[in-house]
């Protein structure tokens, strides 16, 4: 059993409203993992992270960060950690060198650092550019900075790719994949694309309507899916191929052969029973949504 | 400090300053003989009872709205509240700041009027302020007890631009209580000087009766502070215990 640096037990809680933005939320996550915490919008992710940042309130619950109880040992918790919620936090009418600076002096870290976070993340060239001219990619980009400053053991990012083109979701991506390996720095991101968890995640939380669903490494939940993977196959001749193959529960999707997948050697024996009758495959695999599937399942069953 | 760099609230502190000594300035250039009269005790004495009774108290009912702005509409109270800073750390930094920038105003002002009227008497030799001497201990008392009067505006305005998002409500809320004490004072209302807003003007009517007479504190400079205090204690356990930070 590894070490946990965040660790909650029971975490519920309620805005004002009265109704229950989270229930007996159980989340752990390991040292040194990428933990991606999914839920659609409005499951609880955001209030989750504010939790464990101290932006709210614990009501119910038990919260442990480095193994200590979060309201006890606040400060010293957070000088560990860096953080980016929602939408960026950056002073608009200061350069990205004065946003740093403004950090840099709270976390007391040297002046150096500020130049190397922004070579980190790609704005070393920004200059006297005041922060307001900066497009939303950059923004993003700095306040990753921001939070990188003081070397955190610990990275809590909520939906950090968050309306940044293509270019800046890989680079995003790649960066945290990058402090987790180099320096083991555990990151925990939340997000609702499902696509981008699997790319970086280890271990994956799924959460919907303030309740856990799911936690585990990431081959769990992969193991989980292939148990309803499907297998696409694409001929020259289907109907032959649907009659060779009538004994599979076949479905016939546009111009495609679609079965369930039991398992690799069965993938095989499928394909040589079809080229030894004649039938010319063009392709043959795996269906690449399963992950999506999976979600939509688990949660429309909540 | 950095934050309020190129920010308004610099700006604001400069134009506060300059409004009554150009007026002066203004006044003592474009007719001066109506102005030869004018003496330092004088000049600063009327110069602080226009800054007084209404300037100085919307200064800070801005400057304190200003600040915690900077925050709210760059959406940084999260980030400061999720920094290793204690409640009281970044209680006590913001209030610095605001105190640190009506300090400057404060400076910036005794410099313009100095200015407003030493410039005119170099142009217009019969004004007598390059040859009197300036009264610095009353001055400095001036701007001494001012100061203490202030302090009550001062915690009840921060208090109230924490509690409130909207940048207009504790403007609002400031601009309407100041007008009302100036109308009570204007009454001669028996407790005016229980009143927070009406602290800085009963200041300056008190300044000039107690010359070099009487307690350096007066009655309403002593509750002045205890306001400060007991609104700055309020502030504090509001930030300390509220439910949703940022």
């Amino acid at each position: 059993m590894s070490t946990a640096v965040i660790q909650t037990t029971d975490l519920s809680f309620s805005f004002s409203n009265g109704i229950k933005t989270l229930q007996d939320v159980n989340l752990f996550v390991p040292k040194g993992s990428v933990y991606g915490f999914l839920g659609p919008n409005g499951a609880g992710k955001t209030t989750t992270l504010r939790l464990l940042l101290g932006l709210l309130k614990n009501q119910q619950g038990k919260l442990e960060i480095f193994g200590k109880e979060f309201s006890s040992n606040r400060v010293e918790i957070l000088k560990r950690l860096g953080s980016l919620i929602e939408q960026p936090s950056l002073y608009l009418h200061l350069t990205a060198k004065e946003n740093l600076d403004i950090y840099r002096l709270i976390y007391k870290v040297d002046r150096n650092r500020i130049n190397e976070v922004l070579k980190i993340v790609g704005l070393e060239y920004t200059g006297k550019k005041k922060t307001k001219q900066f497009s939303l990619g950059m923004k993003q980009r700095l306040s990753i900075a921001i939070a990188l400053l003081h070397q955190p053991e610990l990275l809590i990012l909520d939906e950090p790719t968050n309306g940044l083109d293509p270019n800046g979701i890989i680079e995003t991506r790649e960066l945290i994949k990058k402090l987790n390996r180099e320096h083991n720095t555990t990151v925990i991101v939340s997000s609702h694309i499902l696509n981008e968890v699997e790319r970086m995640a280890s271990h994956v939380g799924i959460i919907h309507k303030g309740r856990m669903l799911f936690q585990g490494s990431l081959p769990e939940l992969q193991h989980m899916t292939s148990r309803q993977s499907a297998l696409q196959i694409e001929t020259n001749d289907n109907d032959t191929a649907s009659r060779l193959l009538q004994s599979f529960s076949l479905k016939r999707v546009n111009d495609k052969l679609v079965l369930p997948f039991q398992t690799r050697e069965q993938t095989a024996a499928i394909n040589r029973l079809l080229v030894q009758h004649g039938v010319e495959v063009y392709a043959l695999h795996a269906q690449q949504d399963d992950l999506e599937q999976l979600f939509l399942d688990i949660t429309s069953q909540n | 400090m950095t934050k309020t760099k190129r920010s308004a609230s610099f700006w604001l502190s400069l134009l506060g300053a300059g409004v009554i000594p150009t007026l002066f300035f203004l006044a003592y250039v474009i007719k001066p003989e109506r102005c030869y009269s004018q003496d330092w005790d004088k000049h600063f004495i009327q110069g602080w009872q226009a800054f007084n009774a209404f300037l100085l108290p919307m200064f800070v009912i801005l400057i304190c709205s200003l600040i915690l702005q900077i925050e709210y509409k760059n959406n940084a109270w999260k980030q400061v509240f999720a920094s290793p800073q204690t409640i009281g750390n970044i209680f006590f930094s913001k209030y610095l700041t605001i105190v640190f920038m009506i300090l400057f105003l404060f400076v910036v002002f005794n410099i313009f009027m100095l200015l407003s009227a030493i410039i005119p008497n170099f142009f217009y030799s019969k004004f007598t302020f390059l040859t009197k001497s300036i009264d610095w201990s009353q001055l400095y008392l001036l701007n001494l007890k001012t100061f203490v009067s202030l302090l009550a505006i001062i915690s009840i305005q921060y208090w109230l631009s924490l509690r409130f998002r909207n940048f207009i409500v504790p403007i609002g809320i400031g601009l309407a209580l100041l007008v009302t004490a100036l109308i009570l004072y204007q009454f001669r209302w028996a407790h005016i000087y229980k009143v927070p807003y009406a602290m800085t003007v009963l200041t300056l009517e008190g300044a000039l009766e107690t010359r070099s007479t009487g307690p350096v504190l007066q009655n309403h400079e002593l509750n002045s502070i205890g306001y400060f205090v007991f609104f700055s204690v309020l502030a504090f356990l509001d930030m300390r215990y509220r439910k949703e930070r940022g």
